[in-house]
């Protein structure tokens, strides 16, 4: 334990030493003379971790500027320019389309499709629009300034998974990431735990929205409502009336036999279990289905009238629950669930939990005690900001200690963007970047489990995903992977000198980590390709394909 | 000795990792490394094949029970007549674009079950899909499938890099997890791509010292274990199959990928599980009787069954084959000439160790007081009946409990789909 304690704080003084950094650490440690990390490598192990990977010349602007102003200016993303994504994203038509618009958009898409008009334009900008929501978020993690606020967006995603693929979630799920999500990205965790939680994207998705006290029932269908548009989709709660008196008595008789009929604890157990206090947290089955009493009435409406967040009266447990000891007393409505977040915010068992993966995120997959107990402390001073916890985290010693530098092995996404980025690589607006991120394996916000995509290498290791990372390496340097355009000159001059264009990639491409068999295997392939353009390409397709570069 | 690949990073992960050594790596080490098989058909390994259909299928229309009036009382515009149902037992029938599997009934290597399902009630095509295919009804927290939780728990097979895999562009919730498994969208293309050969051999090799010389850790034995499928594959010559037997898989994504399951059983390539999807069955509209949307889909789930047995030839005696379905379609048709939502299906069950030619399962029949919440078949067996008994009976899984978390496992439930 003391050598433990020992080991930390001598790489905390080397990592204070090396760095040269301006602001003080967390806690006093005696200057010691240790072997640490150079400028240029502290530099490329933050882009690798708090970014997208570096762009050609970007290690080496970061070093000359400091390692931690940069990171202080990622910290605080509202003042960094990023006008480039901005406007890039005018080109994404699905900004425009409000949960309404999409609801009507894919009824239409529907009509046509019933009508046999197979490929009609409702369908196609249907399609255009589903796609265009997985490339925006490609395209933000490879163009935008703010990388380490693109980083934490793609945390909370997974934290608060929603699998856009479920009826009406293909409909909710832009504004789940525009307006639950980004804005409070590096906000208070409370404030994003209740905004998830009235989300109609997250009521939906984990089934809150049906979960009603048992034994009531909606004044609405007590009497026909003639003339109702049906709901989306085809689940189970399809109140579509019809316009024919005759049928209404029965089809109403339906609809009363498939209203939900009591609570559903899904919401309830992974809120528990997996947004606040993790698995081990040291809640009861009880405490679940009291939670999920709480949470009776929190709906949503039809996506046709905007699909906005509804509190239901008529639904909601007007009895007194205990969650975790807490007596939540009868009558408080809606604001019992408010309470009961603020509460679970608020407990040490959310805040290692949640700590805990965001070192497992940023710092190793098996995260060092130390490291989380740096992020509650942070959690606790600053009341949950999520900002504060991240500088705890990259300020502490065990994010640059040499155990942890290049120990996490890319996931599809990270290694898909990393290596654009790499070879200036720019994306266009159609989905097919984001496609080859799918067929990597990780297809964003379409992770079925409340779990999200995992951070652990044995999720994404394995013989044919490694192949196809291979496959899109060489495609990617070759300028032959669709949807991309790369600049290689940025990289390497197309040159006959093969130790140069080695020296050229290991520098702009590894930042200087290529290993001597890499750089003995790459000579021998360029002895055979005289071409310089196509000798460039295999150079940077091998160095993206190899072993080095999956690992961050 | 049993160790899981997860247990293993818990007991040695940290002391291991301060040594450089990757403790997966390790774990997968310890099961010792790929050999190639012997060719003695004598050590044919077991092998189940898992098609999912998508969507729910109508499994009262697939399987029909052409012997109850209720049924066609309740169908009155997408009943298959019984003068049409290619009778199995007087009482079931097949649809008629399912003729062509009559041979295989027949031979007693084709059987039904019928009202089976799942315990949970949920009418959500996701939730469904989402539990049969976790192997867990009711918990949505389950991180990987019950499919992967089998090959991580048997592990008296070496593992070869073909041993599961899924056909498709992504690997699927049923095998998702820790024991390598592989996403194979085309068998052809599978391995480093080139303009031709020379160049694709070339560049296979140079990957392949980059990862043999500068790899650590899991990234050098998946990295290995690529190559190796690679070299396998090649051997096995795909773009060269030629089905046996002028069997004839019908066209579109079913019959590719039946065949080239097939063509990896008889390559000997060390398959022991393969999945593919098949889609289409949400049949809300318009879903036909013995003709119309959902006889096309069965027409070519049936040309594909049979081929695929006519291909494999003798090999179908190590070989099962299962059709699953998230649940099955409401009893009453609806206003749309088509059917919701319901509960318990119909499965099919083929290959040589299935005790074929009849109808298992308990069936409840079709009488209002009998059914699921007043409308829906119910379910007299719960699918981790039957998946276990093929597991443990025809793959010799020995822990059933470790593939199904929260269920107990009771012989003497099992539906009996596999011959003693």
């Amino acid at each position: 334990m003391q050598n433990h304690l020992l080991a930390r704080l001598l790489t905390l003084a080397a990592a204070v030493a090396s760095l040269g950094a301006r602001h003080a650490a967390p806690r006093q440690s005696p200057p010691r003379q240790l072997p640490a990390l150079t400028p240029h490598d502290s530099a490329l192990h933050a882009l690798d971790r708090l970014a997208y990977g570096p762009r050609p010349g970007e290690v080496d602007a970061v070093a000359a500027g400091g390692v931690m102003n940069w990171i202080d200016g990622q910290l605080s993303p509202d003042q960094l320019d990023d006008r480039l994504v901005a406007e890039r994203a005018t080109a994404f038509l699905i900004l425009r389309y409000d949960p309404r618009d999409l609801a009507r958009l894919y009824a239409a898409a529907r009509n046509e499709r019933r009508e046999g008009r197979q490929g009609g334009k409702d369908e196609e900008m249907g399609r255009r629009l589903a796609g265009e929501v997985e490339q925006l978020a490609v395209v933000r993690a490879a163009l935008s300034r703010r990388q380490l606020y693109e980083v934490m967006v793609d945390f909370w995603a997974n934290h608060f998974n929603v699998f856009f693929g479920k009826g009406a979630d293909r409909v909710l799920a832009p504004s789940y990431i525009e307006e639950t999500l980004r804005p409070r990205a590096f906000g208070k965790f409370a404030d994003l735990l209740i905004a998830t939680a009235r989300s109609p994207a997250m009521l939906f998705y984990l089934d809150n929205w049906e979960s009603v006290a048992p034994g009531s029932a909606p004044p609405a269908v007590t009497r026909p409502r003639l003339g109702a548009r049906p709901w989306f989709g085809r689940g189970r709660y399809v109140p579509g009336f019809s316009r024919e008196p005759a049928q209404a008595d029965s089809q109403r008789q339906r609809v009363l036999e498939r209203m939900p009929k009591g609570i559903n604890e899904n919401y309830a157990r992974e809120l528990l279990e997996l947004h606040t206090l993790g698995v081990d947290g040291g809640y009861t089955q009880q405490d679940v289905i009291e939670v999920a009493r709480i949470f009776t009435g929190w709906s949503i409406k039809r996506p046709q009238q905007g699909g906005g967040f509804e509190f239901h009266d008529w639904a909601h447990d007007d009895g007194e629950k205990t969650v975790l000891g807490v007596r939540f007393p009868a009558g408080h409505g809606m604001d019992e669930g408010v309470r009961l977040l603020k509460l679970l915010a608020s407990l040490p068992a959310t805040m290692h939990h949640v700590s805990r993966k965001l070192c497992q995120r940023l710092v190793n997959d098996e995260p060092p005690d130390g490291c989380v107990d740096d992020a509650v402390a942070a959690w606790k001073r600053s009341s949950g900001d999520m900002r504060e916890v991240v500088r705890a985290i990259v300020h502490g010693p065990d994010f640059w200690a040499p155990q942890n530098i290049r120990a996490k092995v890319k996931t599809p996404l990270e290694f898909v963007v990393s290596a654009v980025r790499a070879v200036g690589g720019d994306p266009d607006t159609t989905p097919r970047l984001a496609q080859v991120v799918a067929r990597l394996g990780q297809p964003l916000y379409r992770h079925v489990a409340p779990d999200g995509y995992p951070e652990r290498e044995e999720a994404w290791v394995n013989s044919g995903a490694l192949l196809d990372r291979m496959n899109v390496a060489v495609a990617l340097a070759a300028g032959r992977l669709p949807g991309v355009t790369v600049a290689l000159e940025a990289v390497a001059p197309a040159t006959a000198d093969a130790e140069q264009l080695i020296a050229a990639v290991n520098d702009g491409v590894l930042g200087g980590a290529m290993s001597d068999n890499t750089r003995r295997v790459i000579r021998d392939e360029l002895a055979a390709a005289p071409d310089p353009v196509a000798a460039r390409a295999l150079a940077v397709g091998l160095t993206l394909g190899g072993p080095e570069f999956q690992r961050q | 000795m049993s160790i899981s690949r997860r247990v293993f990073v818990k007991s040695g992960g940290l002391a291991l990792f301060s040594l450089g050594l990757d403790p997966l790596f390790l774990a997968r080490a310890a099961f010792g490394s790929y050999r190639p098989l012997p060719s003695s058909t004598a050590l044919y390994r077991p092998v189940l094949v898992c098609l999912f259909q998508r969507g729910a299928v109508d499994g009262l229309n697939m399987v029909v029970p052409h012997g109850e009036s209720l049924y066609y009382r309740e169908r009155p515009r997408i009943a298959v007549p019984a003068s049409e149902v290619v009778d199995l037992d007087g009482h079931f029938g097949l649809h008629p674009q399912l003729a062509a599997l009559k041979p295989l009934w027949d031979n007693k290597s084709l059987g039904v079950i019928h009202a089976v399902g799942s315990p949970d009630s949920t009418r959500s095509h996701f939730d469904a899909q989402d539990y049969m295919e976790s192997g867990t009804p009711g918990v949505k927290s389950t991180a990987d499938g019950w499919l992967n939780r089998y090959c991580r728990h048997d592990r008296e097979h070496d593992d070869t890099p073909f041993r599961a895999v899924a056909f498709g562009p992504q690997l699927p919730r049923i095998l998702a997890g820790s024991a390598p498994s592989l996403a194979i969208d085309d068998l052809q293309a599978f391995g480093l791509r080139a303009p031709e050969g020379a160049a694709r051999d070339r560049l296979t090799r140079a990957f392949e010292q980059l990862y043999a010389g500068s790899a650590t850790g899991l990234l050098s034995s998946s990295s290995q274990e690529a190559f190796e499928a690679v070299q396998l594959l090649r051997q096995a010559n795909p773009a060269q199959y030629r089905p046996a037997n002028d069997a004839e898989y019908p066209r579109g994504r079913l019959g590719r990928s039946l065949q080239q399951i097939a063509q990896l059983i008889k390559g000997n390539l060390g398959l022991q599980v393969a999945f593919a999807d098949v889609t289409g069955w949400d049949t809300h509209v318009n879903q036909g009787g013995s003709e119309g949307q959902l006889a096309a889909r069965l027409a070519e789930l049936g040309q594909g069954l049979a081929a695929f047995a006519r291909d494999l030839g003798d090999r179908l005696r190590d070989v099962v084959v299962l059709t699953m379905s998230e649940f099955g379609r409401t009893i009453r048709e609806n206003g749309n000439i088509g059917t919701d939502h319901g509960h318990a299906t119909a499965m099919l069950v083929m290959g040589g160790p299935v005790n074929g030619g009849r109808v298992l399962g308990r069936w409840p029949g079709l009488d209002p007081a009998s059914r699921f919440e007043g409308r829906d078949l119910a379910v007299t067996t719960d699918f981790r009946d039957l998946f276990g008994e093929i597991l443990a009976r025809h793959l010799g899984a020995t822990d059933l409990s470790a593939v199904f978390p929260g269920f107990t496992p009771d012989p003497t439930r099992f539906p009996g789909v596999i011959r003693g």
